[in-house]
């Protein structure tokens, strides 16, 4: 599998590590009434056949953290973004 | 069972001769041959027995897919088992030994398995080796293993070498025939980087072979001048004895080059294979097409060939399969055989076409084609038989990822599917039966730009096919997979017993099983299947293609990192230091550590006891480089931590160290170390050795894709710094005959002070006052370059004190002494509050762990926490591992109160203690429990006690 | 103080490996070297790239997003370290890394094909011009590379892997004859 960083170029599955969904969000209270949302962000993951956005570390290249847009179906890698710019512009 | 070498022509050089073995025996042959063409030139048919009858096997194919002339290549460690001797170029002196036979290839006891087969039919080996269920690995299995087998390893190491490289390029070329040559020539002509790719030992595909005439001369010289032409351009690379063996996600290309399997030895310095990772913007397949083979009673006799592997060893290597051949087909293109046999002299004794004038019923001969029965009752004499059960597009490769071919009626053969523009089938590889077709879809996808240049004229001979898959009224067996033995029989069987769907089939009769995978037998057996199943080829459909194509060794795939360099070595600045000193030497993660510093007559323990008494009695130096460092600077470096630490490191003073813990976000213990502050925005954080790459990790996470907002940057150091711990009470007095214009003393250099210094006139420096032996001591890092230079300088100030290297084994003791957690403890399991420290983690703040950390399991006093524990009998050794029990309990489960985690012989008590998890532990100190150690089988009574065996007021560390 | 480099008893002089003619590549330890890190502060990456084309005398060399490595041969690494430290205060965080990493320089009619054995990248001049840097892994270290000339590449690694590394790359060489300067 190729993934295209942003700023290295395309680059093989080697020299990137996975993480999983990245479209958790950590949540921001420390309110025990809030345990039931961190236990969703900590532990719950989905495992889709097809779409998936996930994290990906560039680890031996730009140790960039990217979100990756795949397919776990066809392996076919619609998007890769530096985390950092996403949360800039959101 | 007569070849003979044909008087002249071919591409063979016959001014050498190459002399080789063939299971003992001397044999010649020349430069140009393969080893099965010299074989056959040689009058050899017979070169292999069959897995399962052991019946005479000769060569049947002129390539890859041969599944019969399997031989042992080479002796001692560089034999190879399961080569095909049909890809084998001869050289000189080449030795081949033929494989599963018993004692000899002419006379095979095991043969006798054939006269039995009523028993070894498909599935054979589940009904018949199911009872007693206790005879199958001691009596059946080890039989069967003896009986049935391919070729043996060798049990030498390899001596040769292997290696990888990547490759790129706009076009990879599969295939060098008529429609390879093309792509290829039209690709390089518009400047594009091109790879034309070959498994063959030269490049030229079917023209090699094929009387073909193109452009007005024949094919050959056609295909000659443009493989000159494309040698000469700096765009593409020619890469013959290249096996394209997979197809993978992004249009890349596994490929295997056989650099020196053709010379006895490889050059000095060149290495055997080379493994390709060939990533390609486009790629075409022209692979060409397979031909089949014919299903007829005793197809297997060796003389059987496909008709044109006959004409390829005939036109190429001038190699006559017999004196007189019949020829058996159900298409056109056998007639090429008819007519390049005859003009080589041959004698064709039949010609049998299934549309026009019947069918061979049988082939009579063991070892070779004596004569043949056919459909109509007529017989005739001939010693070799030339078949053509039509022709299948080699898809293999276009398969790869999933896509299944397509059967297609009018060529009766599986078609490539469409993949996309990056990967296009061309030539005969996508069912194109004429030449002119071949050669128009090669410049078709050739043209990357521009306007598609002409089609060269050639001659096409028009092709015809009527499918005919079995004849039945056969009385011998008729084979569909030869090298596993499976005959048309087998699959109505398979179908009558359920395993009707091609998947099962497949793997009850081991029908594409074997290392040819099927090349030549399963489209027939697919056939023959759909039939019996009543259902078209096309419902039945195909089994699934996967990598490799054809073997590929595991050398190629460990490539050059084996041995020594298996991964890679990391050594630290003091490396050589440590070996001046004596240093033996542990691997931790990649890292060379030293381990202890023996003196003459001591081992490991009496060593590290030395370096442990010495230490804390004057002054010890330890190599702590592998630390990992990270530096952190940054306007929000200070807030950035507080999110990671459970601690607070915003209000930690410039100049102070303080001991950090990290957790998990599920609120497990991940990691600790020293982070000191050097200035308002610059903090230099440590790390446990082990976890070093996974902090770095983890911190560019948090920053990343967590808190992107914070202004804060960081990088690792550890590299940058030579760090060295030195401890005992003689630590200060040395290192301060080395540092400059700075008078060490708790008012200038306090406990968790730390600083940048110089020493030893000027040499940058930072100095830690920091311990992790209980002993007063500093850590002191120097830029890497000037390590062992300082380490050195350290000993020679520490003389006078009598000051010792000490090593991880030494360093593990005083910890364990001193009862600081480590990696024994850090396990993954552990909360804040199981190590004792659960009153570091903040609660005015948000960090990593925090809410998880909260948890009632994570906070529930029964969990298990850290306890230091003594064996009662002071003189024994205890180990880690041995679980904790009430005194009147039995070993159990349920009875478990956890476990020992790390031991030491402690130098300064004279006996075996240690760190435990137990539950509810801090309330038990002074409790006698039960150790039980499953592995050794004993248990013993030990004593739980607080962690700090040694030195509990810390008197030591600030004195 | 003289620095002592982490290959100075390894890579020793002289011609190696196939002798086929000139040899397909030439090694050399490009030591001592000082290298700074710099890392653009928030919001400072453009700030930080004016910065930098300012400076005199030093290579920079682009080492991930918004980060670089700044060399110099003929400074000394504290000389360096203080003059980016100043010029660049507010705009960049910098970190002294001359003894953490170890340069070799690689060229030669060869030298691309030695590399391709180690990375993905590729390393065609239409591709990788002259100047640019990349992030990648060769013979599973993670390695910092430069093209400096048509035949001509800089290789940094970590200083703890160079030994290993020199192994791995001295016998992918062997085929086409190298010599180390």
């Amino acid at each position: 599998m190729l993934i295209p960083c942003p700023h290295c170029g395309t680059r093989p599955v080697e020299e990137f590590t996975f993480l999983g969904d990245a479209t958790v969000t950590r949540p921001t209270s420390l309110e025990p009434s809030s345990m039931d949302a961190w236990m969703d962000y900590v532990y719950l993951r989905d495992n889709p056949r097809g779409d998936y956005t996930e994290y990906v570390h560039h680890s031996g290249g730009c140790r960039a953290w990217l979100v990756v847009k795949r397919n776990t179906d066809t392996h076919e890698v619609d998007s890769a973004v530096a985390t950092k710019t996403m949360k800039a512009k959101t | 069972m007569t070849g003979f070498r044909i008087a002249n022509g071919g591409l063979i050089d016959r001014s050498t001769n190459l002399t080789f073995k063939f299971d003992g025996k001397s044999f010649k042959g020349h430069q140009g041959d393969t080893l099965a063409s010299a074989l056959i030139a040689s009058g050899v048919h017979l070169m292999g027995r069959s897995f399962k009858y052991h019946r005479p096997r000769g060569v049947i194919s002129a390539g890859a897919s041969e599944p019969n002339a399997l031989v042992e290549l080479r002796e001692g460690p560089r034999k190879e088992a399961n080569t095909r001797a049909t890809m084998v170029e001869l050289y000189d002196g080449l030795i081949a030994t033929s494989q599963n036979r018993w004692p000899s290839l002419e006379n095979d006891f095991l043969a006798i398995n054939s006269l039995a087969s009523s028993i070894f039919v498909a599935g054979f080996y589940y009904k018949t080796f199911m009872w007693p269920k206790t005879f199958w690995e001691k009596i059946y299995e080890p039989l069967i293993r003896k009986a049935a087998g391919l070729g043996t390893a060798s049990k030498e190491a390899d001596p040769d070498t292997y290696e990888k490289s990547y490759a790129h390029c706009d076009l990879l070329v599969i295939g060098s025939g008529p429609s390879g040559l093309m792509a290829a020539r039209t690709a390089a002509r518009s400047g594009a980087r091109v790879i034309l790719a070959d498994e063959g030992s030269a490049l030229g595909g079917s023209l090699l072979f094929e009387n073909e005439e193109i452009d007005g001369t024949n094919g050959l010289s056609f295909a000659q001048t443009i493989i000159a032409e494309l040698a000469s351009l700096p765009n593409v690379t020619l890469m013959p004895r290249t096996t394209i063996f997979g197809w993978f996600d992004g249009n890349i290309f596994g490929g295997l080059e056989r650099v020196n399997d053709h010379v006895a030895v490889p050059p000095a310095f060149e290495p055997r294979q080379r493994y390709w990772r060939i990533h390609a913007k486009r790629a075409v397949l022209a692979a060409g097409a397979e031909e089949r083979p014919l299903v007829f009673g005793g197809n297997d006799v060796p003389g059987v060939m496909l008709a044109s592997a006959m004409r390829h060893y005939a036109n190429r290597y001038g190699a006559a399969a017999g004196k007189s051949i019949a020829v058996f087909t159900n298409n056109n293109s056998a007639r090429r055989t008819v007519g390049d046999m005859k003009d080589h002299g041959i004698n064709i004794a039949a010609v049998i076409d299934t549309r026009k004038n019947g069918k061979i019923i049988n082939v009579k001969g063991g070892k070779g084609v004596k004569s043949i029965d056919l459909s109509d009752g007529s017989h005739f004499e001939c010693d070799a038989v030339a078949m053509s059960g039509g022709w299948s597009p080699i898809v293999n490769l276009m398969c790869h990822r999933g896509a299944k071919p397509i059967w297609n009626e009018i060529i009766a053969a599986f078609m490539p599917p469409d993949v996309g523009p990056q990967f296009r089938a061309i030539g005969s590889a996508s069912g194109k039966m004429l030449l002119s077709e071949c050669l128009n879809s090669g410049i078709v996808a050739g043209t990357l730009k521009g306007k598609t240049p002409p089609t060269p004229k050639c001659k096409d001979e028009a092709f015809a096919i009527q499918p005919f898959w079995w004849v039945k009224e056969s009385t011998s067996k008729a084979f569909i997979d030869y090298q596993n033995d499976a005959t048309a029989k087998d699959l109505p069987l398979a179908n009558r017993e359920g395993y009707g769907h091609v998947e099962l089939a497949k793997r009850y009769t081991t029908t594409g099983m074997a290392t040819d995978q099927g090349k030549l037998g399963n489209v027939n057996a697919i056939a023959i299947l759909a039939e019996a199943a009543g259902k078209s080829i096309s419902e039945m459909g195909t089994t699934t293609f996967r990598p490799m194509y054809t073997p590929v060794s595991f050398g190629a795939f460990a490539g050059p990192f084996t041995g020594h360099h298996f991964q890679p070595v990391r050594k630290t600045p003091l490396h050589d230091w440590a070996i001046e000193q004596g240093a033996v030497f542990v691997e931790t993660g990649l890292w060379m550590r030293s381990s202890w510093f023996p003196k003459a007559g001591e081992d490991w323990l009496a060593s590290a006891s030395r370096e442990v008494k010495a230490t804390r009695a004057g002054v010890g130096l330890c190599d702590v480089s592998t630390l990992g460092k990270i530096d952190i600077q940054g306007k929000d470096a200070g807030a950035f931590l507080d999110k990671i630490y459970c601690n607070t490191f915003s209000t930690l003073a410039i100049g102070k160290a303080r001991y950090g813990l990290m957790l998990r976000e599920d609120g497990v213990v991940f990691d600790d170390g020293t982070t000191s502050r050097l200035a308002d925005d610059h903090y230099l954080m440590t790390t446990t050795t082990a976890n070093a790459a996974r902090v770095m990790s983890h911190i560019e996470f948090c920053h990343q894709a967590l808190w992107p907002e914070l202004d804060v940057q960081y990088v690792s150091v550890t590299e940058q710094w030579a760090q060295m711990a030195i401890a005992g009470p003689k630590s200060r007095a040395t290192l301060q005959k080395l540092v400059d214009g700075l008078t060490l003393n708790d008012e200038t250099t306090p406990y968790l002070a730390a600083k940048d210094i110089t020493i030893l006139g000027g040499l940058t420096a930072r100095l830690f006052r920091i311990s992790f032996s209980g002993e007063h001591a500093y850590e002191l890092a120097v830029p890497a370059d000037h390590g062992n230079m300082v380490a050195r300088a350290i000993m020679q100030a520490g003389q006078e004190f009598e000051i010792v290297p000490y090593g991880v084994e030494a360093l593990s003791m005083m910890r364990i002494e001193k009862g600081h957690v480590a990696g024994g403890e850090l396990n993954g399991t552990t909360t804040a509050g199981d190590l004792g420290l659960g009153k570091m983690m903040s609660t005015k703040k948000d960090f990593i762990g925090r809410m998880m950390a909260t948890r009632e399991g994570m906070v529930d006093p029964a969990r298990q926490c850290v306890v230091g524990i003594r064996p009662v009998d002071r003189t024994m050794k205890i180990r880690s591992g041995g679980h904790l029990l009430k005194q009147s309990d039995r070993p159990s489960m349920a009875n478990d109160q956890g476990y020992i985690c790390s031991v030491a012989w402690s130098p300064m008590l004279d006996m075996w203690l240690g760190l435990a998890l137990l539950s509810n532990g801090r309330a038990r100190h002074g409790e006698v429990v039960k150790v039980f150690d499953g592995l050794r089988g004993h248990h013993y009574l030990a004593e739980i006690c607080d962690p700090v065996h040694f030195d509990p007021e810390n008197r030591r560390l600030h004195a | 103080m003289h620095r002592v480099s982490s290959l100075q008893t390894i890579a020793i002089q002289g011609r190696f490996g196939a002798d086929k003619g000139a040899p397909g590549v030439t090694l050399s330890v490009v030591h001592p070297l000082a290298i700074a890190m710099v890392i653009a502060r928030n919001g400072k990456s453009k700030a930080l790239k004016d910065a930098l084309a300012s400076l005199k005398s030093v290579n920079v060399l682009w080492a991930g997003p918004d980060q670089y490595y700044v060399q110099s041969a003929a400074k000394s690494e504290a000389a360096l370290y203080t003059e980016l430290k100043t010029k660049l205060a507010n705009i960049a965080s910098v970190t002294d890394q001359s003894h953490g990493r170890i340069t070799i320089r690689i060229s030669g009619p060869k030298a691309r094909a030695v590399l391709a054995k180690g990375t993905p990248i590729d390393l065609y001049t239409d591709e990788f011009p002259v100047g640019k840097s990349a992030l990648t892994q060769m013979a599973h270290v993670g390695v910092h590379i430069t093209r400096t000339g048509k035949d001509e590449f800089t290789l940094s690694v970590f200083r703890g892997f160079s030994e290993s590394f020199w192994e791995w790359l001295t016998s992918q060489a062997a085929e086409f004859g190298y010599q180390v300067s």
